[in-house]
Order: C-alpha cells, then sequence, then structure tokens
C-alpha cells in the first residue's frame, strides 16, 4: 500500500484507480460545483480587498471624509471587509455542507477501495475502510488496536 | 531601552502563575497521552472543528495582534487598522483554496503536501527550509517581543523573562506535544477574547457610548489632526501599502504553524469548520482593536507612550486598562492593568509553542526521518529527534534574543516572516495542489526565489539600513511574483517529470474528495483511550515523556 520512498510521509494507496476517479462524472460535477463558488467569490474578495488598500494608498484625504459625525469613508469600508469575510466564510460553510459534501460521497460511493472516506465531521471510524496501522512501527504491539 | 513601570508587579506574577499551574497541569495529562508521532504532531487527529477554531485564533493572534496592533492604531490612527483587516480577510484564502486541502493531503508538515508526488528529499528539503526561516524570524521577534513586554509590565529583568517564557514554551512541546499546544491555544484565545471584550466595554463607558465619538476625541487628542484617521501616517508610499496588504493576505496561507493545525481535526469537514469559527473569533476580535488603539488615544492622549519609554506603542494597551480600571494607584487599575499583563504573557506562550511544535515537524519528520534516515527509522526515533529538535530551537531562540537584548529591532520580523510565507511557502503550495505540470525543480526554486528575495529586500530596505538600497519597507510587492515566477519558470525550462504528473491524479482527488486521508487515531480527543494491555506492549513502544 504504502510506496517505499514516502513510509514517513502521507501514505500514498496504489490501489486505488486515481486516473479513472479524477475522470469520473462525479468528481467533475463536484470540481465544477467548488469551482463555480471559489473562483468568482475570490476574485470578488481580492477586488473587494485591493480596492480598499489602493485607495487607502492613492486617496488618503477621500477616505478620511466624514460621512456622519466624524464617522470616515475609509473606516466604513475597513469594516464592510469585516463584514464581507464573515459573510463570505457562511455562504461557503453551508454551501459545502449542503452540495459538496454530498458530491463527495457520490464520488467516494463510485470509487472502488474508497469506502469510509466520506467526510462526515466526526472523523472515520478506522475499522470501516481500509484501515492503515495506527503507528508506523509495524510492532506486532501497534496491531490490536486497529484489529 | 524599556523601563520598569513599576517594582516587581506581585498581582500580575500572582494571575501568571495561576495561568501557568493551568498550563503545566494540562501538559502533564497530554504527556501521558503522547506516545507516538500522530499524538506528538496532530494530537491524534482528535481536535473538533470548534476546538481547533479557537486554537487557530490563539495560534494566530499573537503580541503583535494584541498590543502591537493596539499601539499601532495609537501612534498611526488608521494605518494600524489596516493590518486588523489585513490579518482577517487572509483567512478567506485559507478557507478557499487551502485548509481542507492540507487536512486531505498531509500528514504532519507542510513539506509533507508539497512533496507528496514530487521527488521526496529536494521537495522537503526546500518546504522545510521555508518553514525554519518564517518560525525562525517569528519566534525571535516574539521571544524579544516577550522579554521587553514581561520587563516592563511585571518589573521582571530582561534575560529572566525571555527564559521563563522559553521554558514554559520547551515544556509544553517537549512533553505535551501537539495536544498540550492546542490546549495552552485554546485557552489563551478564551483569555484573550475576554479581556478585549471586557476592556472595549469599560473604554465604551468611559467616552459615553458613542463609538464615533471615539474617532472624534481620538483626532483631538493627536498632533496630527485630521490626519489621524486618515491612511498615510505611517506608510508614506502607497506602493508599501499595498505591499503590505498582499504579504498579510497571502503570506497567512503559508503560515507553517497555522497550516500545521489542520492537520489535528478528523477531517476536511472540521477543518472548514474550525476556519468559520477562527474567522469569527479572529474577526471580532481586530474589530475590537479600534476601542484598544482608537480608545488609547482618545482617553490616554500622548500619556499612551508613558513619556517616550515606549516607541512602539506596545503599551498602549496596558496602561489603557489601567486608566479606565481606575488609574495608576487605585485598585481597579493595578489589577486591570495585571491582567492584560497576563493575558499578553498566555498569548506569547501560546504563538512560540506553535511555533516551535511547527519547527520541530520540519527538522525531525521532514529533514531527519525522510531526508536523512529515507524512511527507515522508527516512530520511536521520530518523536524522540522532535523533542531534540524542539529543544535545540527553543535554545537558539532564547539564546539569540538574549544575547540580542531588547534593543534588538524585531519591528520587521514579523512582517518578513509573513513576506516568506507569502513568497516562498504559499506560490509552491498552491502550485503543487493545482497545476500538474509542476515539478520538484519548480518547487525548490520558487521557495528559494521566495527566501531570497523577501529577506534580501528587508536587508537592503529602510528597515535595516540607514542608506537603503530601495524606498521599499514591505517586500511582497516584489517577493510574491518572484515566488511564482521562479516555480512557474523552474518547472518550463526543466525536465517533465513523469512521477509528479502521474501522482498527480492521486493528490488531486484526494485533496478535493479526502479519499486516502490519514485517519484519526481511535480515542484521540478528549474522550479517556482505550488502553492496551500491558504485558502485550514490547517495551519501548511508546515514548515515554523524557525524562
Amino acid at each position: 500500500m504504502a510506496t517505499p520512498g514516502t513510509v514517513r510521509g502521507p501514505a500514498h494507496h496504489e490501489e486505488i484507480d486515481w486516473e479513472r476517479a479524477a475522470r469520473s462524472p462525479e468528481f467533475q460535477e463536484l470540481e465544477g460545483s467548488r469551482r463555480s463558488f471559489v473562483l468568482p467569490a475570490t476574485i470578488f474578495f481580492f477586488c473587494w480587498y485591493f480596492g480598499f488598500i489602493i485607495l487607502a494608498g492613492y486617496a488618503p484625504s477621500f477616505m478620511g471624509e466624514s460621512i456622519y459625525e466624524g464617522f470616515t469613508v475609509g473606516y466604513l469600508f475597513a469594516l464592510t471587509q469585516f463584514v464581507m469575510v464573515w459573510v463570505l466564510a457562511g455562504l461557503y460553510l453551508r454551501r459545502a455542507n449542503r452540495v459538496f459534501d454530498p458530491l463527495v460521497r457520490r464520488v467516494v460511493e463510485k470509487t472502488p477501495g474508497a469506502a469510509g472516506y466520506a467526510t462526515d465531521g466526526a472523523g472515520t471510524s478506522p475499522t470501516d475502510g481500509p484501515s492503515t496501522p495506527r503507528t508506523g512501527d509495524g510492532r506486532p504491539g501497534d496491531r490490536e488496536v486497529t484489529s | 531601552m524599556t523601563v520598569p513601570l513599576a517594582e516587581v508587579n506581585v498581582e500580575a506574577l500572582s494571575i501568571f502563575a495561576v495561568i501557568v499551574a493551568i498550563t503545566l497541569a494540562i501538559t502533564y495529562w497530554a504527556s501521558q497521552r503522547t506516545k507516538d508521532a500522530a499524538t506528538f504532531w496532530a494530537a491524534g487527529r482528535g481536535i473538533t472543528g470548534a476546538q481547533n477554531g479557537f486554537a487557530i485564533a490563539g495560534d494566530y493572534m499573537s503580541a503583535a495582534s494584541f498590543l502591537g496592533i493596539a499601539g499601532l492604531i495609537f501612534l498611526f490612527g488608521f494605518d494600524g487598522f489596516l493590518y486588523s483587516v489585513g490579518f482577517l480577510v487572509a483567512f478567506l484564502v485559507v478557507l478557499f483554496l487551502l485548509a481542507e486541502r492540507m487536512r486531505n493531503s498531509g500528514k504532519f508538515t507542510m513539506a509533507d503536501v508539497l512533496s507528496f508526488r514530487l521527488n521526496e528529499r529536494p521537495a522537503r528539503t526546500a518546504a522545510a527550509l521555508g518553514t525554519l526561516v518564517v518560525a525562525g524570524f517569528y519566534l525571535i521577534a516574539q521571544m524579544v517581543g516577550a522579554g521587553a513586554l514581561i520587563n516592563a509590565l511585571v518589573g521582571i529583568n530582561f534575560s529572566l523573562a525571555v527564559i521563563a517564557t522559553g521554558a514554559f514554551m520547551l515544556i509544553y512541546v517537549v512533553f505535551g506535544g501537539m495536544l498540550a499546544t492546542t490546549w495552552v491555544q485554546i485557552i489563551k484565545a478564551i483569555l484573550l477574547m475576554s479581556a478585549t471584550i471586557v476592556l472595549s466595554i469599560f473604554v465604551l463607558g468611559k467616552i459615553g457610548w458613542n463609538p464615533i465619538d471615539l474617532f472624534n476625541r481620538a483626532e483631538a487628542q493627536s498632533d496630527d489632526g485630521h490626519a489621524y484617521l486618515e491612511p498615510g501616517l505611517r506608510f508614506d508610499n502607497p506602493i508599501d501599502t499595498i505591499s503590505l496588504g498582499l504579504g498579510l493576505v497571502l503570506g497567512t496561507a503559508g503560515l507553517p504553524h497555522i497550516l500545521m493545525r489542520f492537520f489535528t481535526v478528523p477531517d476536511a469537514k472540521a477543518a472548514r469548520t474550525s476556519v468559520v469559527w477562527a474567522v469569527g473569533l479572529i474577526g471580532a476580535f481586530y474589530v475590537m482593536t479600534t476601542f484598544l488603539g482608537f480608545g488609547a488615544r482618545a482617553i490616554l492622549g500622548e500619556a499612551g507612550t508613558t513619556g517616550g519609554v515606549d516607541e512602539a506603542g506596545n503599551l498602549a494597551a496596558p496602561l489603557l486598562a489601567q486608566e479606565v480600571g481606575g488609574g495608576d494607584g487605585t485598585i481597579g487599575g493595578d489589577a486591570f492593568l495585571a491582567i492584560i499583563a497576563a493575558v499578553a504573557f498566555a498569548t506569547i506562550l501560546a504563538v512560540v509553542a506553535g511555533l516551535v511544535i511547527s519547527a520541530s515537524g520540519a527538522v525531525a519528520h521532514d529533514v531527519w526521518s525522510n531526508v536523512i534516515r529515507k524512511g527507515r527509522d522508527s516512530e520511536h526515533e521520530e518523536v524522540y529527534v522532535a523533542r531534540i529538535a524542539a529543544l535545540s530551537i527553543g535554545a537558539i531562540a532564547i539564546a539569540i534574543a538574549v544575547a540580542g537584548g531588547s534593543d534588538l529591532n524585531v519591528s520587521y520580523m514579523v512582517g518578513l516572516a509573513f513576506a516568506v510565507a507569502a513568497s516562498a511557502n504559499f506560490p509552491a503550495l498552491l502550485l503543487a495542489l493545482t497545476w500538474k505540470r509542476f515539478n520538484t525543480t519548480g518547487a525548490v526554486t520558487g521557495v528559494l526565489c521566495g527566501v531570497i528575495s523577501s529577506v534580501g529586500l528587508v536587508l537592503v530596505g529602510p528597515d535595516v539600513r540607514s542608506d537603503p538600497l530601495i524606498e521599499l519597507t514591505q517586500p511582497g510587492i516584489i517577493s510574491i511574483p518572484i515566488g511564482f515566477l521562479g516555480c512557474i519558470l523552474g518547472t518550463l525550462l526543466s525536465k517533465e517529470e513523469a512521477k509528479a504528473e502521474r501522482q498527480f491524479e492521486e493528490l488531486h482527488v484526494r485533496s478535493e474528495t479526502g479519499i486516502g486521508a490519514e485517519r484519526p487515531l481511535e480515542g484521540a480527543g478528549l474522550a479517556p483511550r482505550p488502553r492496551r494491555p500491558r504485558p502485550e506492549v514490547p517495551a519501548g513502544t511508546g515514548v515515554a515523556p523524557t525524562r
């Protein structure tokens, strides 16, 4: 299972046909669905954040203008960054739980040898899938925990 | 040189003692469970999403955030607040691009992910270099800051303060590993958030519950007048402002001690949840830096620097606490100052412990086990070497901080750590995960270009030289593109790597789905671990807490 030379790093799984998994319509759909959220969201927050930073760099007096009794444009713009982060993080969490996770489960179901790897938030039990030894030593004493 | 505010602050020392006693008890508990590498570096992957969110907040919000940003806002007004915004927005990069992929692909260190499909030894060495440079600068800055702050706040000698901080940090890491480090970080995050909320409420009460009035009072108290509320007091060069923004936003996604936290949760879903928790906590904290920084200016005026004793403004928040608590010499004022001093101490401990454990991973797991021993060592040896590495790294950091003394200029070091993380670690990691053609040469040249350009630019810049060759204090805007270019050109100008491209699909599918991901240990987390029958465990399987 583990490729020689990477024994101490993350274990490779040669028993799984990764090429086929990557080409599967389920995986393609997962990737497309994730990209359709992450790409526009990333572009948006980069523009919104660097818009703020560029204005701070090049238009200091505009940023210092008062909107309401000394509350400035710059500070309002800064606060919108906080709101943006919370909203985007919340939207991502909701999308991931509702859309990405079920798609991941489908990829896992369709990939031979991948049973037991579905993301469920509580960790998968080491017994319900191809088990990796708990510790890398391979000493007999280590086995009892996984078996 | 900083001058102690008081003789020895007994109240602060007593609160320190309580915090230290609690954390040492946790370390003892953790040391009983830390028998294998997965517990030492990844807490058995049994940390829940919410716990990890608090731990990320505790790992991330350093004394540089707590006292440093309050001080920067106090001194430079709006420009100080730019840091607060950048430090938070950075977590969107982590959430969207890296958190879940790191958890799915890696084992203990950033290098695990970078070298997954590349040639093990060169790629790991490069990633370990990136880790050690970032952790090294960050650690030295924190240690010197710890010495100076404890010296000023509590009245104990600088060297003694550094040694004490370093000693506790090493006890947590060497005996309790990631499990102890995680709980120290969680406790610190709770203490820091509570103290900041209470201090913010006191500040608001003091100015009559009108937050907008805070800005007007701060402006009135500043010699810079209205410019205090405008950008430009700290950065007169707009390119510096943009460069800082880039460095902060991309740097967080390359900080090894933050990325390492994602290996401590059971799966990608928990990694994602933990970032959302962290974003809530860290965002709330940085919003409140408004009350600390602008509040210190509004309420203390120029007195916030204690007559030029503290030019970096680091004491603005503690002095503010003393003032809103009733003032110098009152019971409330002194108690509040002592509490803030103790929270600052806990803050530093949690961050340096996180840094040392990530550096120990780079030395023991990456360089020793995989590069020098080529995987032929036992897990027992790996954890043993990790403890030696942590001790050595800690000892070196303590030695540099004590030798440099409080006059050592560390102001640029945290910024430099972020710049290296953004220019060396982030490009290589991102391309390893997403670009099929990416190869070992690209990873090595990318990391080297990123490290050399960011360190080089700071060395010839105004923070280090009195006759700077380049008028740029923040290297990011040049060094980040150099890091990416190094990765891309290194890849395109070298031969295609068949193994890297073949295994790309494995990394690709694994990082997106978690198929093949490292599993959590059974019984990790808070539940008592099932005891193994004693006689069947051969002697020396577990690593007993050394000495």
